[in-house]
């Protein structure tokens, strides 16, 4: 007896196996459709309602929504108020971005480069830790340890630092009564809440630095700070673009925090909520929305001229 | 319960439609139950026991009755309201402000009241409410009301405080500190109507005559008056817990605020206390409503003469904070409320509050002179961020 | 004639003290100024570790090091004027050449007309005019060897190391690559150090080697002593393979009682009639340029190099072997 050239079939497994093996094209498009459609539809369709509803205005007398197409809406994002909510957000989102790239940097460069085994596993878990909890825990946990009678204070009575905390306190356009009630309160948290979002995309690129590249440089005569911003930093640039791209844009959506924490003053996805929820105001909600869409892309465009992906 | 908060915030300009949709024929006798009652309610309306087992108004009505109560909870008015136009529930607890477009889109119908005994025992001052009644005819059963007071720490004020202005002016307190940073106030556009109370009082010559119907001046002097409230307030609040622990550990000593908060305040020991000043407070006023289509009538008829029985309506007060319809439910001893209890919650001071209602452009000043609700919403954004 | 690179007992040792892995155990070397000087042993014999060592990346635990005299222990890599070509080539892929090439004048503060025009200078050098303006991802491997190289000269250093600089190479690249370096060594005068496992690399381009074992320098020397006059049975064995011959095999072949090493190439293949040494075939390995036989006698397996076009015996025939007596060499090393 001799061992048949062609094995027997063994059943539908099989004969699957067979179809893709001879159109391989089956495969993907059996693996891609559903995900496709979801993005298509769902996501795709969502924002394309969205866009439409920014053109549509509300009516001043009847409260509601003209379905004609007008720039009214957008040219009320111009308004003093909106602008202000505009330029707020902006403005925190850049220095929550900037604060926790700073933050992040050293961390994610000691995982990349120093912490082996345990260690490493350490870090992952302080790291994820935060994330395991509700969100909304650790922003009323946050609002309790920034409050006037909270943690920080104390502390800083305890060890005589009170002056400092109040002199930080009285600089206005980020101090307040307290901490939890100002805008640098609002920083604080936003940067605690979004780091890790930071850190595991800049440690993910940091990996893929060779040592020899930082030892070229070193070897080349680059100084330490010259290594990091020659090599280190363009070649670390699409983690921290990713991360940034993280920060910046949860920052900019996100309506939670605000609320809880700062100077009630409206940020955009506060302004969405409350525009869309209890205002019925749809397309000035939609214009809002579409703020953020707009800021990402001309940032991205910026980081893209600028060589931040050319490391990729 | 932290609904409550959005609840207050929540409206649609949907609730500038006016005019009236052709109303069902009513009911003209209660027969037996269906079976079965969806109501379409605000967290913590319609408890069985499950939160909290003392507090439980469900069983017995189903025992008794034979109609399975199911609940669906919403969050805003909006989402009532849009629950109601989809259809398939029989009750809704509607507010100010979703009850009259109720009304209008001629989604609830008319109550028969005379089917409904214990009608004459409702607060005589809730039976024929606007918010409920148009024309002469009543599209629902008052179910709870209660005002915003002006809640304050009583370490600070030793004598409750006679005047709003404590939120709204830069004065120094009793303790020798100013009350900048220590005040709050509501972050809902509905302050605006807040301002416009305190200047009906202090500015006569504004002319104001409705808090929620203010032509372009006094809507300018509201909207002054918050500016000048915007450099005491830290924080502007909107969440009843977030506001219990700002009392607590934000140094935050006066602000408008619901019953809730200070009976919960009170029972954790903090010195607090609340007031309605002089010039009167705004207040909300809820109303269980029946749906035009309706497919278990009789049961309705059943819960509606059940929710004003005054063990369930003294019970209800005391869970929420709130008052009851039938004011024999503070005394008469059936439930947990007490005549204290009451009069904290602002029984007494029906006639200082004005109902939140929805502003409208045409108002009794006359057509499309009253600045509408959209604009209360983007210039109180304004407001807030210090513009 | 000052020494480029001097060691003296310099050890590295890495992990705890009380159990150390001594990749560097006192070593003493000296490279002359000009030399091209190749460090060559298997993996794990140090040769790197001393390489890095020269360049900076590691500290010593022990001993000194002075290049051109002077004591570098305390000076970092950015201050040694010596440069490296890595074995990966650690090109900067988010650079052109050009800017790969003149990074080194770059971080010195050199103007950019200047370090372009010297970084042109240096990629005609190795060959490269007219590729500055790619990235390194757009060339191939030998390619960028040149450029890691035009690289490191651009600095014009006192020592240029090359860690396993053609390793990455085919063959044929490989020999075009070895005649080149070594014009480039001639013609720049620079001393160059290089670290390879590949002893026919060693032999073919260095002035002098040391080769490595076990964190020690087991021989140095030129090429031709090193093959020639193995000093113990490791560089025999390592450096082309050797016969090596224990004492009693060695008497059997006319030398004293002592471990010797027998070239495969310095013994030829005779008939058995009356010669002293007879064996009989048991591997016969074909290689091109001439063949393997491996004859086993009394024992001791010994193999023969032929040149080609010798007629090679059949397996399992019976041969005689002969070879020059000077062609045993004794190894000292081996007590």
């Amino acid at each position: 007896m001799t061992t048949p050239a062609i094995l027997p079939e063994r059943g539908l497994a099989d004969r699957l196996t067979a179809l893709f093996w001879r159109h391989p094209r089956l495969l993907l498009a059996v693996l891609l459709t559903p995900p496709l459609l979801w993005l298509g539809v769902v996501y795709l369709g969502s924002l394309a309602a969205l866009l439409l509803q920014s053109f549509y205005s509300i009516d001043e007398f009847s409260g509601m929504v003209k379905e004609e197409f007008t720039l009214k809406t957008y040219a009320e994002l111009f308004r003093a108020q909106n602008l202000d909510i505009i330029l707020r957000t902006l403005l925190m989102s850049a220095a929550v971005t900037l604060g926790c790239a700073l933050i992040a940097f050293p961390i994610a460069y000691y995982a990349a480069r120093f912490a082996r085994g345990k260690w490493k596993a350490v870090f992952y878990l302080g790291v994820m830790l935060p994330l395991w909890s509700s969100y909304l825990v650790k922003v009323y946990a946050w609002k309790l340890i920034l409050a006037k009678e909270g943690i920080i204070t104390w502390a800083a009575e305890g060890v005589g630092l009170s002056m400092i905390l109040n002199a930080i306190l009285a600089i206005p356009g980020i101090g307040g009564n307290s901490l939890s009630t100002s805008p640098l309160g609002t920083f604080i948290v936003f940067v605690y809440v979004w780091l890790p979002y930071m850190i595991l995309p800049m440690q993910a690129s940091l990996e893929r630095v060779p040592t020899s590249m930082l030892e070229a440089s070193a070897d080349l005569g680059a100084s330490r700070a010259q290594t990091f911003r020659t090599v280190i930093l363009p070649l670390a640039m699409p983690g921290v673009i990713a991360g940034s791209i993280f920060t910046f844009s949860l920052t900019m959506g996100d309506y939670i925090i605000p609320q809880i924490v700062g100077t009630s003053a409206r940020f955009i996805g506060l302004a969405v909520y409350q525009l869309q929820g209890t205002a019925g105001n749809i397309p000035l909600a939609a214009a809002f929305a579409v703020v953020p869409i707009v800021i990402m892309l001309v940032y991205l465009t910026i980081a893209k001229r600028k060589g931040a992906f050319d490391a990729l | 319960m932290t609904n409550r908060s959005v609840k207050i915030a929540a409206t649609s300009a949907l609730a500038l439609i006016t005019g009236l949709g052709p109303a069902a024929a009513q009911m003209t006798e209660v027969g037996a139950g269906e079976g079965a009652l969806s109501i379409v309610a605000w967290a913590g309306y319609i408890e069985r026991g499950e939160t909290d087992p003392a507090f439980d108004w469900v069983t017995k009505f189903e025992e008794a009755s034979g109609c399975k109560v199911s609940v669906k909870t919403a969050n805003t008015s909006d989402e009532m309201v849009a629950l109601m136009n989809e259809g398939g529930f029989d009750l809704v607890t509607a507010s100010g402000d979703a009850s009259l477009r109720l009304i209008a889109g001629g989604r609830v119908q008319e109550i028969n009241k005379d089917l409904i005994p214990s009608w004459s025992t409702i607060d005589p001052r809730l039976q024929d409410a606007p918010w409920h009644t148009v024309d002469g005819k009543h599209y629902g059963v008052p179910y709870m009301w209660g005002p915003n007071v002006l809640m304050y720490n009583t370490e600070v004020f030793k004598e409750p405080p006679t005047s709003w202005n404590v939120v709204f002016e830069e004065m120094t307190l009793s303790d020798g500190q100013s009350n900048k940073g220590r005040v709050q106030a509501y972050d809902g556009p509905i302050h605006v109507a807040d301002a416009a109370q305190y200047l009906m009082f202090h500015k006569p010559e504004l002319g104001i005559t409705s808090p929620y119907e203010l032509n372009e001046d006094q809507y300018k002097a509201a909207l002054d008056l918050l500016r000048g409230q915007r450099e005491l307030v830290s924080r502007y609040w909107h969440d009843a817990f977030i506001q219990i622990d700002d009392f607590k550990n934000e140094g935050v000593v006066a602000s408008g605020s619901w019953p809730f908060q200070v009976n919960l305040l009170k029972a954790g020991g903090a010195p607090v206390a609340s007031t309605i000043p002089q010039e009167g407070a705004t207040g909300w006023a809820d109303t269980t409503m029946l749906h035009v289509d309706s497919e278990h009538p009789n049961c309705a008829y059943m819960w509606f003469e059940h929710q004003l029985a005054s063990n369930l309506q003294s019970d209800l007060s005391v869970w929420f904070g709130a008052n009851p319809s039938v004011p024999a439910a503070c005394t008469d001893g059936r439930g947990m409320q007490t005549a204290e209890g009451c009069t904290a919650n602002g029984l007494d001071d029906f006639d200082k509050i004005r109902f939140w209602t929805t502003p409208v452009a045409d108002c009794s000043q006359g057509e499309d002179t009253c600045v509408p609700y959209y604009r209360w919403v983007s210039d109180y954004i304004g407001v807030i961020g210090g513009r | 004639m000052t020494a480029a690179v001097e060691f003296q007992r310099v050890s590295r040792h890495f992990g705890p003290a009380s159990a150390p892995v001594k990749a560097v155990d006192g070593v003493d070397l000296t490279i002359a100024e000009g030399s091209f000087f190749a460090m060559l042993g298997p993996s794990g014999s140090g040769k790197t570790t001393c390489l890095r060592l020269i360049s900076g990346f590691e500290k010593p635990t022990g001993g000194t090091i002075r290049i051109f005299g002077q004591d570098v222990s305390d000076i970092p890599p950015n201050r040694r004027n010596v440069n490296t070509v890595f074995q990966d080539y650690a090109l900067f892929p988010h650079m052109n050449v050009r800017d790969n090439v003149g990074y080194g004048l770059m971080v010195k503060g050199v103007d950019r007309r200047t370090r372009e025009a010297r970084a042109e200078e240096m990629l005609s050098l190795v060959k490269l005019d007219g590729y500055g303006d790619r990235k390194p991802a757009q060339l191939s491997g030998g390619q960028r060897q040149r450029v890691a190289l035009a690289r490191a000269l651009v600095n014009e250093p006192k020592v240029l190391l090359l860690d396993e600089p053609l390793g990455a190479l085919d063959l044929k690249l490989r020999e075009a690559m070895q005649d080149e370096l070594k014009t480039l060594q001639a013609r720049l005068g620079i001393t160059f150090v290089f670290v390879t496992h590949d002893q026919g690399e060693a032999l073919s381009m260095a002035d002098s080697l040391a080769v490595f074992n076990e964190g020690r320098i087991a021989q140095i020397g030129t090429p031709a002593e090193v093959y020639s006059r193995p000093r113990t049975r490791f560089v025999a064995d390592f450096v082309g393979s050797s016969n090596v011959l224990p004492p009693e095999v060695t008497r059997a072949f006319g030398g004293p009682a002592k471990w010797s090493s027998l070239r495969p190439e310095m013994l030829r293949l005779t008939a058995p009639d009356g010669v002293a040494l007879s064996g009989t075939v048991t591997g016969l390995r074909y290689l091109g340029a001439g063949s393997r036989v491996t004859v086993a006698l009394n024992g001791t397996e010994v193999a023969a190099q032929l040149p080609a076009g010798q007629p090679v015996p059949e397996q399992g025939a019976t041969v005689g072997l002969a070879f020059d007596p000077a062609a045993l060499h004794v190894m000292e090393g081996e007590g």
